[in-house]
């Protein structure tokens, strides 16, 4: 018996296991079209950016740094399993790796961190369960929160 | 289009909602001036919008066209949903082309929309597989972060401030007020009430997202031809576009540049498909289901400069009583109304084109164009007093 609602935990699939199993170990992965090299989140039947049907997509290791684009402080959740986290801070992070290769995560620096466009972030990791860590991220470097 | 009906916006109508979609569809038919066999076409989107748990029960939850038909009681020739995005555009084209083709000869186009009991968005979800297993277990769901993404995104842009969008909301509660079925009769809204309420998803705050209501509006469509012999003056539909395909991206994430891009391409479908431009419009309705999409329409449509919106509309740029402003929420919009998804800006365009807007009828208005969800991911349509 939990006392207290669950995050939602995720469900891994064919496609996502590889992706789920290295953020267990704390490595931020992204999927890459074998024909074409781009990585894409999430990863799709068809390659968004060659179109071929066959992308057969490895998710490799990226380096976990990228820029915030944009963020929000979730005062109130539609999941119950995180009533007991709000307030909390989502950021939309372009990665370093491509353009417009962006996610979306939890800022683990707290709901009053000051944020703007650019700031550098780096990925952490959430551990929810065994065996089940959540991609996060925190500010990098001296730029974060006081420019 | 030859006549419409609409039902009381409620937060809850105290009988299903199949059965009120019955009575307002009937209700259209009347007003055009038909019965019910005449009628042989049924057109909706039934999409019941909710990231939440509920059970989704046609005549419940939402009425497809095919419930609506059945339990009129009549047999169409043409019945037809529009699955995608973008709802209200979708069917109306579908009920264009169903007449344009002969398919029907009268078709009745409705949309029903519901407020479950429980949290609208409320999931209690504790495993979660397919799309939103890369969005749910980081908290990224539902629709208020993710329109409060690029609101965050345009503020830091064009240093615009949330509390210009006070504006918005005081224009929408202020014609929604006047609307007698709107959920928001009476009831305007301050600036120091907007600026008061809680945020919920900064910057969205309370009065930043419509509510959510039981309503049903129908509208009857058909030939231009067969229109003359009916009771009211027609109006006509110009031309309508629905947004390309978006980027991929993760569930629910919206980047501004996305929304701009794309809604620069839903404008060009637009204007291309009724062959005006954007200075022909006198009724601009602007779909506002959240308020920053009242910014990204008016700019993606090129009705004031990109990252001026704000501006724009703090300056009385939408002010419906003075009659050199564009007035983007005359109908009130959803935030004056209530969660009826680009229901009040068609029918602010039938109204006031067929001269049935009562009171609130505008000496001018010849060109309407009626929005819905966002410029990249929705579409528009453009209405005309006169043929084409």
């Amino acid at each position: 018996m939990t006392p207290t609602p669950t995050r939602p935990l995720p469900v891994p699939d064919e496609q996502s296991a590889p992706f789920w199993a290295a953020a267990a170990r704390h490595i931020l992965t992204v999927a890459r079209c074998s024909a074409c090299g781009l990585y894409t989140v999430p990863p799709d039947q068809v390659c968004p950016h060659c179109r071929t049907t066959d992308p057969a997509f490895s998710f490799e290791p990226v380096s976990g740094r990228g820029v915030v684009r944009s963020w929000t402080v979730v005062r109130q959740s539609f999941l119950p399993g995180f009533a007991d986290q709000v307030p909390f801070v989502l950021v939309d992070v372009e990665l370093a790796e491509q353009a417009q290769l962006r996610l979306i995560g939890r800022l683990l620096d707290g709901p009053d961190t000051a944020l703007h466009a650019g700031d550098p972030v780096t990925v952490g990791f959430e551990d929810l369960a065994d065996g089940v860590a959540v991609p996060a991220f925190t500010l990098a470097g001296p730029a974060g929160g006081v420019a | 289009m030859v006549g419409y009906a609409h039902s009381p916006v409620t937060r809850h109508a105290g009988r299903p909602l199949g059965a009120v979609a019955v009575d307002t569809a009937r209700a259209a038919i009347v007003d055009a001036g038909l019965e019910v066999g005449q009628v042989d076409g049924f057109v909706t989107s039934a999409l019941f919008p909710t990231a939440g748990s509920h059970a989704v029960v046609d005549g419940e939850s939402l009425v497809s066209a095919d419930w609506l038909a059945a339990h009129l009681g009549t047999i169409p020739r043409y019945v037809a949903g529009f699955q995608g995005i973008g709802q209200i555009p979708g069917m109306v084209g579908l009920a264009v082309n169903a007449v344009a083709s002969g398919a029907a000869d009268y078709v009745l186009l409705h949309r029903a929309l519901h407020n479950p009991t429980g949290r609208y968005h409320g999931n209690p979800m504790t495993t979660v597989a397919g799309a939103q297993q890369w969005t749910a277990p980081q908290g990224f769901f539902g629709p208020l972060s993710m329109i409060a993404l690029p609101y965050t995104e345009y503020l830091q842009r064009y240093r615009a401030d949330r509390d210009a969008m006070a504006a918005v909301l005081v224009e929408a509660r202020k014609n929604g007020a006047r609307i007698p079925w709107s959920y928001w009769y009476k009831q305007p809204l301050t600036a120091e009430e907007y600026r008061a309420a809680p945020m919920l998803s900064d910057p969205i705050g309370r009065f930043d997202c419509d509510l959510p209501v039981d309503g049903v509006a129908a509208f009857i469509l058909t030939s231009a031809q067969r229109a003359r012999d009916l009771p009211h003056r027609p109006v006509y539909v110009a031309g309508y576009a629905s947004s390309p395909p978006p980027p991929r991206r993760l569930p629910l994430h919206w980047p501004l540049d996305d929304i701009m891009t794309g809604g620069a391409e839903t404008a060009r479908r637009l204007w291309d498909s009724a062959g005006i431009r954007p200075t022909d419009v006198d009724l601009p309705q602007v779909y506002d289901g959240f308020s920053p999409f009242v910014w990204f329409w008016l700019e993606a449509l090129g009705f004031c400069p990109v990252g001026e919106a704000h501006r724009f509309i703090q300056d009385g740029g939408i002010d419906s009583d003075n009659p050199t402003a564009l007035p983007a929420l005359s109908g009130g919009g959803a935030l004056g109304n209530g969660r009826m998804h680009g229901i009040p800006q068609m029918l602010e365009c039938y109204l006031q084109l067929a001269g049935r807007a009562g009171d609130r009828q505008r000496e001018q208005a010849t060109v309407g164009v009626a929005c819905h969800s966002s410029p990249h991911y929705g579409g528009a349509v453009a209405y005309t007093s006169e043929p084409g």
